[in-house]
């Protein structure tokens, strides 16, 4: 599986068309313009949000309040990028934030005792690479909410650099620094537990 | 209708009116009223005086202007300003009964939405 | 911008740079590999081999991760749209009360309201979609009409003065029929044409 790694999607595959003229119409007032664009975007934010927080509940109130805060920054928003870039990003920083709270986190001896965060519950079929995505997901807690952002945001959601950078605020070389340390965490985190 | 209505309850037929004039789907809750309905307790909706989507405000002298507001939202497939001039209409034939006969009563009718 | 990214305080070898015994630097290793580089190296170096093993374990595990917050329930978006529209509802943006009926009459519609209906008339015009709908009451007193400025994405290959025309007609046919609300004008702006051929769906951002 290693070679196959390739999940970059681009960011809006939908028509951007409509979705401008939906942003534009919303930001005049329009909620049901308003509340098309959000039926339409919150599957992937809340996936994108379960990702960074490791729980449903969490994230599902994060993409919440992200949209409402949207709603009232609407007029405001000029769409120098799509309507789905920036709830994106609303909804990254609104996670940063929450993770930033969250720490500092359990030193790295009791990271075993921390409860598993909310998962789907799989089949009764124990076999070793789950027990290594359960590792792979108590070891993102040891991550800096900066480190865990740009790694999911780079690995699980499968963005380009510039992408993340622009989300999350900083310089696309401080991306890639923050992936690495993540990368460099987590493979040890892994290895530790062979 | 009686002579007698005192200021809550004329507001009251006032927007039992216009609720009444076809067309017209409710009056604008406003936002206190929206809060009310979701924290709703029995006795505090009962002795709340004015119902939503409509401001009354009664005349210095029985001589001189009565100003009504309403704010309602109308049924999308009729046309905006039929609905408003029923409810204006429906308004004055109310306050007639309660104004007196030199007074004038201005209307002022805002379609807030159309569903 | 520098190209070093240590800040000052992050804590511990755990995630500094490493050099492998071969020279190379961890992080040049797997920045090669996720660049997918093809680099002779890499494929003969022990070190570095073991460096992306690692890194394939990660990913492997990552992708098990991946799936897992993919399977369960799939989000709730009717739901959600529901609790988000709800706080949306207590604060509307209505905007401005414009006119209806005969000047004086003091009976207006809300900007929203009324924007909603004209968008909708042009959008009865085959292949057109309705943007920005501004309206705006006449500058000239006594008058009474309302100005509309429309934004409007029009299918390429029509003529589009002619389109405008029908556009135009079927906004201010809608603002008498639908709403009673007097139009001084209607001004109709083509900002994009949809390319209506089925893989022509360009962005213009």
């Amino acid at each position: 599986m290693a070679g196959v790694r390739r999940h970059t999607e681009p960011p809006d595959t939908r028509s951007t068309g409509d979705e401008g003229l939906l942003a534009i119409r919303a930001a005049e007032g329009d909620e049901d313009a308003f509340a098309v664009l959000v039926q339409r975007h919150a599957p992937s934010l809340i996936r994108l949000a379960t990702r960074l927080l490791g729980s449903r509940t969490e994230a599902e109130d994060a993409v919440q309040d992200a949209f409402i805060s949207a709603w009232r920054r609407l007029p405001e928003f000029q769409g120098t990028s799509s309507f789905g870039t920036w709830t994106y990003r609303i909804v990254t920083n609104r996670c940063l934030n929450i993770l930033r709270a969250r720490k500092p986190v359990a030193p790295l001896e009791t990271a075993g005792q921390v409860p598993a965060p909310e998962h789907a519950v799989s089949p009764a079929r124990i076999t070793e690479a789950r027990d290594a995505v359960r590792e792979l997901r108590e070891a993102l807690d040891l991550l800096s909410a900066e480190q865990r952002a740009c790694w999911v945001l780079r690995e699980l959601d499968g963005r380009p650099y510039d992408f993340i950078a622009d989300a999350v605020g900083i310089s696309q070389e401080a991306v890639r620094a923050r992936v690495f340390r993540a990368r460099r965490c987590l493979t040890q985190a892994l290895g530790a537990w062979r | 209708m009686t002579r007698t209505s005192t200021p809550a309850t004329l507001v009251e037929e006032i927007a039992r009116a216009v609720t009444d004039v076809p067309g017209v789907a409710f009056l604008k809750p406003d936002l206190a009223g929206r809060l009310r309905s979701a924290l709703a307790t029995p006795e505090r909706t009962s002795h709340t005086a004015a119902p939503p989507g409509v401001r009354l405000v009664r005349p210095q002298h029985p001589d001189g202007t009565w100003h009504i507001d309403i704010k309602l939202v109308a049924y999308s497939r009729t046309r905006a300003v039929d609905v408003a001039r029923a409810a204006r209409r429906a308004v004055t034939t109310c306050v007639a009964s309660a104004a007196s006969e030199n007074a004038t009563v201005r209307v002022t009718v805002t379609v807030t939405g159309m569903i | 911008m520098t190209a070093h990214t240590d800040p000052p305080n992050t804590p511990t070898d755990a995630t500094e740079d490493e050099r492998l015994p071969c020279g190379r630097l961890l992080s040049e290793v797997w920045t090669a590999w996720e660049d997918q580089a093809d680099d002779p190296h890499l494929h003969e170096c022990p070190h570095c081999g073991a460096a992306v093993h690692d890194l394939d374990q990660l990913q492997s595990a990552m992708s098990g991760l991946r799936e897992e917050s993919w399977d369960g329930a799939a989000p709730d978006a009717a739901s959600l749209t529901r609790r988000v529209m709800d706080v949306v509802r207590l604060e509307l943006r209505p905007g401005r009360p414009l006119p209806l009926g005969e000047p004086d009459e003091d009976l207006w519609v809300m900007e929203a309201v009324a924007a909603r209906k004209l968008r909708a008339a042009a959008e009865t015009v085959p292949g057109v979609r309705a943007g920005s709908c501004r309206l705006r009451p006449s500058p000239e007193q006594g008058e009474g009409g309302v100005e509309v400025r429309m934004e409007i994405h029009a299918p390429s290959g029509v003529a589009l003065a002619a389109l405008a025309d029908d556009v135009r007609a079927q906004v201010g046919h809608a603002a008498d029929r639908d709403l009673g609300m007097p139009v001084a004008s209607v001004d109709i702006r083509v900002t994009d044409l949809i390319d209506s051929s089925a893989d022509g769906q360009e962005g213009r951002d």
